[in-house]
């Protein structure tokens, strides 16, 4: 596992941000105001930290199996988990670079029967200068083919 | 609306509540403007007739939606984003129209200025009447580790 790995870049683009802000309800101005971020010690507006899932734009479902392969049959799967680690958020102007895997693959036994197999992607991002920004772990869940 | 509060670490201790946060009631355009701003486009959120086919009563919220409400709440309960360290949710049961984020966070433990708390979002709201389902159901639990300044 994890031999297969496939790159993508993620621009932080300042409108983005800020649309995706508003998404799921952010009001605080270090997310939308360039001045407020930097009196909190960022050079530009800050991403919200859920904000690298954007990162289906560039590396939607179908480049994901092509590239990564875990076979999956998406009318049986469902978003099962998100983790986020992060040495500090993304700012506006940035453009990361992301490095996706498989980290996780196995099936364990459901309770009412069924097998239920976890799939979790890890992507790596980091910044221009090479150092870490944050890493993501996208796990889905497919579920048996028969239930009970 | 929500207010960011200044907390420092001395503060906080083990079992400590934090100010409960509601969001929404969460409606259909909201799931569009979620699925335009991060690309999750599965018509399944968007599409009534999409999402019937596939044996729901109606759309449903995508779960990094209210999931982006509960990193809201977490940000907003320590003074800002900037000291998040780490922010994980697993996903429990759907969402749907209508519905309110009821976000919820309790200190487990604090080591050196890292501070663990564990994170539940309830959804509320009467959901598809086809569904019958209780009004309050636990929609998301989760864990954030929060690095505050000495």
């Amino acid at each position: 596992m994890g031999e297969r790995e496939l790159t993508f870049d993620l621009p932080v683009e300042l409108g983005h941000v800020q649309d995706f802000a508003r998404a799921v309800g952010e009001d605080n101005p270090v997310f939308f105001e360039a001045e407020v971020a930097e009196q909190h010690g960022f050079p530009n507006v800050v991403a919200p930290p859920t904000f690298t899932t954007t990162q289906i734009f560039h590396v939607p479902r179908d480049r994901r199996e092509r590239e990564l392969g875990a076979n999956l049959d998406y009318d049986r799967v469902l978003h099962g988990e998100q983790e986020f680690v992060y040495k500090r958020l993304p700012v506006a102007g940035e453009t990361l670079r992301g490095r996706m895997r498989i980290a996780r693959d196995f099936t364990k036994e459901g309770k009412r029967g069924g097998s239920m197999r976890f799939v979790t992607y890890e992507s790596v991002f980091t910044d221009e200068a090479g150092d870490e920004v944050l890493t993501a772990h996208y796990t889905l869940i497919e579920t048996a083919k028969d239930v009970g | 609306m929500s207010e960011v509060q200044r907390i420092s670490l001395d503060a906080i201790t083990p079992g400590m509540r934090l100010g409960e946060m509601v969001y929404g009631p969460m409606q259909r355009e909201d799931f569009k403007a979620y699925a335009d701003a991060s690309g999750d486009d599965n018509p399944i959120h968007q599409d009534e007739e999409y999402a019937r086919n596939t044996g729901a009563p109606t759309v449903f919220a995508m779960g990094m939606l209210p999931a982006g409400y509960l990193a809201h709440a977490v940000s907003d309960w320590f003074g800002g984003p900037q000291h998040l360290r780490r922010f994980k949710v697993r996903f429990t049961t759907r969402s749907w129209p209508d519905d309110e984020v009821i976000c919820n966070g309790r200190v487990t433990s604090i080591e050196g200025n890292v501070v663990r708390v564990e994170l539940e979002a309830r959804r509320r709201g009467d959901g598809p009447p086809e569904l019958d389902l209780e009004r309050e159901q636990v929609a998301l639990i989760g864990e954030a580790d929060i690095e505050l300044p000495e």
